[in-house]
Parts: C-alpha cells; structure tokens; sequence
C-alpha cells in the first residue's frame, strides 16, 4: 500500500473524570491493518484511551474520526465493527453459547449459529461438546477469558481493541488468546490496539508502539520518565533547575520544569550510551548504571536495551551495529548521557 | 398446648373438608396478593431501574423517601387509603372501601417501595463492566437496558419474593380497607385476627399454617424457576 | 424468545384481575356497620341469609365497636347500622347523619370475673360492685374503644359517683373486641362487662366450662338495646337509603323477630326481640 489508510483519527482529545485530566492527546492515526501496542504503568490512561477508541466513551473535549468519518458512541456504523476485551470482562448471566452469539443476536444474524460457535471456540482452544452448554460460573478464569474472547471473535470485528487480555489468566489461555488475536489480522485484515504489560508479546507482534503516561501520548514508544521527589540544587539558585538525588550518590540535574508540572520525560533520542564517562563532550548528566535486559524489535530490528541505574529504569532503541561496536550485554557496566535541556515536563 | 395441636388437625380439617369459609379467605388472599404484586412490579420495577441506572439531582433524597416508605406501617397506609377511598374521600365516587381492589391499593403501596428499593439497589450494584461489555459488543440503549434487567433477574425474583412475603402477611391495611367481611374481603390474616379475638386459637393457628403453605409453595416454585 | 417480556399482556392481566374485583360490588348489595357482639355471637350468619332470601337484597356487613360504625356510617362508607348506644344514637340523628331508629331486639350486659370473686362483688348491685372493685384495686377489663358496651360502661361508672378510673394500673384498657377482651381477662383474672350474648358465645368456644362466671346481673340500668339506625340521604346521598329501610322494616318484622327469638347457643337466649 502505496497510501496509507486510516482506522482511527483523534483530533484534539481531552478527557476528565471530574476535574482530573485523564488524557491529552493532540493528534493521533492509527493505520488500518496495524497492530499498536500501548505500554505504560496503571492509571497512565491506556483503558480510557481504549474506551474512546470502542466508543464507548464519549471524550470530554475533540473529535474521533473512524475511517474518515466523525463518530459518537451509538452510532451504527461503529456499533457493528469495533468491539473491547478488558481485563476482566463481564459473562452474562447466561450459558456459554448465548454468551458467544450475544453480539449476532444483537446484528440479527442467526445464520449457522452452531457451526459458527463451534469455530469461535475452536480458535480460543475451547471444545464445544465440553464448554457449550456451560454456564457462565462453571468456567475457569482463562477459560472465561477465552469464551470472552471468542464471542468478540465470532463478530469479525474490523477493529479488537484489548487491554490487558492475558495480565491475570494462565499461560496457556495467554498463549491462545495471543494466537487467536493475530489470526483476526491475519484472516480478516482486523486492526489490533492492545494494550499489555507483557512486553515481550508487545514489541515481538506491533508494528507501532505508543506510551501512554499521565494521559500523554508519546508516539515514539516507550519513554523514559523521572518521577520526584526532586530537590533544589546547593548552587546556582538564579536558574532554578532541579536534580534528583539517587541513594549511591549519583545526581540527576534537570532543568527548571514549567508550572504545575512534576514528572520529567527524557525521550531516548536524546540519551547517549558510552562505555567510559567523558567528561570533554558537555554532557551535564553522566549517569553509570549496567545492562538488565536486551529484547529484538521484531519489525525494525532494533533492540531494545534496558539499563538500570540504582533504582531508575531508563530505555533505549539500539540499531544492532551500535551494539555490536560497543558489545553490549546484560550485566555489562554502561554510561548514559544526557542534555539537562534536553529534560521535558509534563 | 393442646390448642397447637389441635390447631393442626384443625387445619388439615378445614382444608381437606373444603370448609367454604376458609377457602374463600384463601382465594380472597391470593387474588388480591397477586394483584397488588402485578401492580407493584409494574411500577416499582421500572422506577426501581430509573432510580438504579440514571443519576440526576436529588436523587439521594429520593432513596431517602424511599427508605422511610420501608418502615411504613401497615396501619398507617391502612388508614391512609381508608381516608382516600371512603366515601367522604377524594376518590369516594369509586366505592372502593370494603372492596378486594382497595386492599390492593393499599398493599401495592406497601410493596412498591420493596420493590423499588431492591431494584434500584440491584441495578446500582450491576458490574459497572457490564455496561461497557455490552456497548462493546453493539448493543443499543435498548438491548442495555433489556440485557441489564436479565441480568438482576434473581435481584428482581429476591424483591418479588420479599415484597410478596410482606403483602401475604400483612393485616393492617387488609383489616381496615377491606372490613373483614365473611365470604368477600376477609383474608386469612384478617380471619386469624378474629379467630384470636373469638378466642377460637386453634383456627387461627390452622389457617397461619395455611398461610405458610402458601408462602412455601411460591417460594418453593420460585427456587424451582431460579434453577431452570 | 420465550422470556420476551410482553407488556400489553400483562397490563391486560393486571386490568382483568381488577376488573374481576371491582365487578364484585353487585348493584342490589347493601353495606351494614355493625358491633362486634352482633358478629361474634354467630346471629348474623344465622339471620342475614333468610333476609338475602326474603328480599334479593346482598347484605355485607363490617364488624367494629359502635364508635366506629357509627363514624362509618357518618362518612357515608355504609349503608346502615345495627348498633346499640342508645344516648349515642339519639345525638347522632339530632346532628343530622342518621335518619329512623328503630329498635330491633335487646340484651343485656352483666360483670363476669373469676369464679373465686377475689374483690367480693357476686350478687351486689352494679353501682356497689364497681365501688369494690375500686376500693379493692382489683383488675378490671375495659374495652376502651368506644364501642356500645364502653359508652355503657362509662356512664355505670358515672353513676356509680366514681371518676372513671382510666389512669389507675388496676383498669386496662384493651382496645378490642368483646371476645377478645374476655380472653383478656380470663388471661389476667380480672373482671369486665359483657353483653350476655358475647359471653354464652365465650362459654361456648370454652366447652361450657369458662374461668369466667356472671358475678353481676339483673339491674335495669343494664339493659343493652340494639337498634338499626338508617343513614339521613341528606348527608350521605349515595348511601341506598331505600334498601337501608327495607333491611330495617324487615328486621322489625315478625319474622325477623321470631327467628331472633329462636337463635340459642348451648341452649341459652342470645337476644331478646322488642321491635314495636
């Protein structure tokens, strides 16, 4: 595809609870056919994102254009074609049959119902002799999960949004929840947004990964952040920049954030790796901490390097030569430099 | 003790004999029990669900009306419609005083807040993930608002199930809208009422276990539905 | 699907059921108020059938003391009363809620109590009886609902030159029907007025054999007269005043009166007719 074809448009997005800003979002595409991932740690906003997406949830401020079209909650056109798995998603009252075909009710489609069941089950690894007639408190937690799955399946959705599908099931209902979703991209061309904490799944399957952190969007993946308490330096008080005091005595300096913000982003771009400090380049923050853990971007071939400095996690993407120059390998003592400026706030 | 005994025997007598004045309690009974919970549920189910499922301004004042109306005693509501229907009432164009429907009124308005209150409770503790299931699965405001009620269907049964309880048992209202009349408005609490007061114990306790009869056959029935 | 929930369905049910209800009320059917003693004796359900069979007319009728039928009677809720408060009656027709008295049939009240007689009052006469009993402090039984035989009672204890003792521990008030102040009663050992006719019911329910015997009987004072009062059409236009007179001309027929003259339990006069 020469053109490129989008799902989703959000415009402008802001979204309260009350008076506590959820989500920020400026501008964001989400390509037909893709797989995004949403990493980020709980209460950052990826289940409110995900809402919006289903529309199920009506953003406080902006627009959700869908294939081209603005959309409301309860609009026809999108009731039929997008469709959320959560966590821990609600099992009607009812047997798992019903529970599948809830949703063909819905769309008045009656056609072959067994059949179809049979096939929705099949996929989640679910036996119909065994499973069908089941009611809804007769089933394991994975196992519920995976009825749960099969009955957003049976609807061949063109978009499956799931958040956290696997984060409290076995690994086996993991392993065929994972399978089953890549099957709706590969049969039907199903755009997938997904969020998880298993990271590993993330990067191996994504074609795009996008952080989500206090409501903020930040399209380049994963981010590092600084969160306080921060202090105010001994010197140069006129500045007004701030430093982080780790316990084994290193010291982050940051510069002065704006108002009403507390957490510091530094984007991987902006973080050098080095094995040696150097004091000659300028480098306010010369940091030395060791490799923890190095993960294969399946689609770019990057990979995806995590250093740990005392208690801090900092990420970065490392073009494989970069990591071959410097031989770098999970417990290898490393140095990571970074422009105080280059510190952003949210 | 000898009339707790008796009182048994009594009961099988009365009912096996087909004791016309006790069977026409009992019917008198379940006719209007019946009707006062078609009533109540047809009103108090959708009200309970407003209450339940929207939130709007003053609602908490509503619970707390409701509430209060809980502990409404049956004389009071008695006397209530009493004062409505008579003939020097507002509504005293209708002759309702001493009739089955006025009772009914008055255990419709002695059911309706269980009902309400129970629905509305039920509905407000739905899984707030069903909504959201539901909506990600394309249902319309409709199919929510029909799968929601199947889904408290026991919630719903528990304040039927109440509430009836309440309506059979009572004998305020039924005392004083109905009269205790022989063949047409005496029910079975009103009859027990003027057994004891006759001093006839053994009828009363013979028609209480008519009464419990009663209560466990619906309720029996019920549990059997629950299980289909 | 089965459990499709069919609302114009069950509206129609619930429509038929009250309609069923409602339908009872039959056009020639008449509402009577009526005393606990004239029910609870049973002389109803012997008299009122040949009356239904006489004249076509259904009659219902409501037991309560002669206070409250006498209020139902006022706020039209009825069509006619049997009752037996005599002053009562007199100044409800001077007020202008009933229309024609007429006295169908007479009782009258005795004190009973406990066979043992711990206050003393056996064979005295009323005024002196009730002087004992509240100089002896013993328990006395009073309806306290201002039905036909509290009035009585009351004006007995004015007559007796005693201030009706309503706040002493030893009078209690219990509210209720005649028969359920008797067992009262029996249950405290106390003693209470009755008509006769309330009491032979009571000896009856107790196999002849009651903890409670007559102690005080025979003074004219207490006489019980019953009477059936019809409503005054200018203050209850909708009460059937026309059926209301039929049932009280039939009452005072000699019919009527011999039948009530027959009605014995355990072989014993309940109620002497007098209608002139």
């Amino acid at each position: 595809m020469t053109k490129k074809d989008f799902a989703y448009h959000l415009k402008n997005i802001q979204h309260y609870y009350g008076n506590t800003k959820v989500l920020d979002i400026d501008d964001l595409k989400i390509e037909t056919g893709s797989i995004t991932g949403l990493i980020g740690p709980n209460g950052s906003g990826k289940s409110t994102l995900l809402k919006l997406l289903a529309f199920a949830r009506k953003p406080t401020r902006g627009r959700i254009f869908y294939k081209g079209h603005l959309e409301l909650p309860f609009s026809s056109t999108v009731r039929s074609k997008i469709t959320l798995l959560t966590q821990k998603p609600y099992l009607l009252k009812r047997t798992v049959f019903e529970n599948i075909t809830y949703g063909l009710k819905i769309r008045k489609d009656k056609n072959n119902l067994e059949n179809r069941v049979k096939k929705a089950l099949l996929n989640v690894g679910l036996d119909y002799q065994n499973f069908a007639q089941r009611k809804w408190h007769e089933l394991s937690g994975g196992e519920a999960q995976r009825v749960a799955m099969a009955a957003r399946l049976i609807l061949k959705p063109e978009v499956l949004l799931l958040d956290e599908p696997i984060a409290s099931v076995d690994t086996e209902s993991a392993r065929l929840i994972r399978q089953a979703s890549l099957k709706a991209r590969d049969n039907w061309g199903t755009t997938l947004v997904i969020a998880s904490h298993d990271l590993q799944w993330l990067y191996s399957i994504s074609d795009r990964q996008l952080s989500i952190f206090k409501g903020n969007i930040f399209s380049t993946g994963m981010e590092n952040i600084i969160t306080g308490p921060f202090v105010k330096p001994d010197v140069k008080p006129d500045d007004k920049p701030l430093v982080k005091k780790l316990d084994d005595g290193q010291i982050i300096t940051l510069k002065a954030p704006a108002p009403k913000t507390c957490t510091a982003i530094i984007r991987k771009k902006n973080i050098s790796i080095a094995l040696k400090k150097q004091p000659g380049n300028g480098m306010d923050n010369q940091l030395s901490g060791h490799i923890v853990s190095m993960l294969l971007e399946k689609k770019s071939g990057h990979i995806m390097t995590t250093i740990s400095i005392h208690d801090l996690c900092f990420i970065l993407t490392l073009p494989p030569d970069q990591v071959s120059r410097l031989d770098l390998y999970p417990g290898k003592k490393v140095i990571l430099g970074f422009y105080s400026n280059d510190v952003e706030w949210i | 003790m000898d009339f707790i005994v008796a009182g048994f025997i009594k009961a099988i007598e009365l009912l096996i004999g087909g004791d016309s004045s006790t069977w026409t309690a009992v019917f008198a009974t379940l006719k209007v029990s019946t009707c006062s919970m078609l009533l109540s549920i047809g009103t108090g189910l959708p009200c309970g669900f407003l209450l339940g499922y929207f939130d709007f301004k003053g609602k908490k004042h509503l619970r707390t009306i409701l509430d209060t109306m809980l502990a409404l005693p049956t004389v009071f509501i008695g006397l209530t419609v009493y004062a409505f229907i008579s003939r020097q009432g507002p509504l005293g164009e209708l002759g309702l005083l001493f009739t089955l429907t006025g009772i009914a009124i008055g255990q419709t308005i002695l059911a309706f807040p269980i009902v309400t209150a129970i629905t509305a409770s039920t509905i407000e503790n739905i899984d707030r993930d069903l909504k959201l299931t539901l909506v990600t699965l394309g249902a319309g405001k409709r199919h929510i608002v029909a799968t929601c009620l199947w889904e408290v269907r026991y919630g719903i049964l528990a304040a039927a199930v109440t509430a009836y309880g309440r309506v059979l048992t009572e004998v305020g209202i039924s005392m004083m809208v109905g009269g205790n009349i022989k063949y047409h408005t005496r029910t079975i609490t009103t009859a027990i009422a003027l057994e004891t007061n006759k001093g006839l114990f053994a009828d009363g306790i013979a028609l209480g276990l008519v009464l419990i009869t009663i209560a466990f056959i619906v309720n029996l029935s019920l549990s059997f539905l629950r299980k289909q | 699907m089965s459990r499709k929930i069919n609302f114009t369905g069950i509206l129609a049910i619930i429509f038929t059921i009250i309609l069923t209800i409602g339908t009872q009320a039959q056009s020639k059917s008449l509402m009577m108020a009526t005393t606990t003693s004239t029910d609870n004796t049973g002389l109803l359900e012997y008299l009122i059938p040949h009356f239904e069979q006489e004249t076509g007319i259904n009659l219902k009728w409501t037991a309560t003391g002669t206070g409250k039928a006498l209020k139902l009677g006022q706020n039209c809720d009825v069509d006619v009363l049997l009752v037996h408060a005599p002053p009562a009656e007199k100044k409800y027709i001077a007020k202008g809620y009933g229309k024609d008295r007429r006295q169908v049939m007479y009782n009258d009240f005795v004190i009973i109590g406990p066979e043992n007689d711990p206050a003393g009052i056996k064979g005295k006469n009323i005024s002196d009886a009730f002087t004992t009993i509240t100089n002896k402090q013993a328990v006395f039984m009073s309806r306290g609902d201002d039905s036909g035989t509290n009035k009585k009672e009351k004006l007995l204890w004015k007559n007796a030159g005693i201030q009706l003792p309503d706040k002493e521990k030893w009078y209690v008030q219990t509210g209720q029907g005649m028969l359920a102040t008797i067992n009262i009663a029996q249950e405290r050992d106390g003693y209470t007025m009755t008509d006769r006719g309330t009491y032979i019911k009571y000896q009856s329910t107790k196999g002849g054999n009651a903890p409670l015997k007559i102690l005080v009987e025979g003074d004219a004072i207490l006489l019980n007269q019953y009477s059936v009062l019809t409503l005054d059409p200018k203050n209850c236009p909708n009460a059937k005043y026309d059926l209301a007179l039929k049932f009280s001309d039939w009452m005072a027929s000699q019919n009527a009166q011999n039948l009530i003259k027959d009605f014995r339990l355990l072989g014993q006069k309940l109620f002497i007719p007098n209608a002139k």
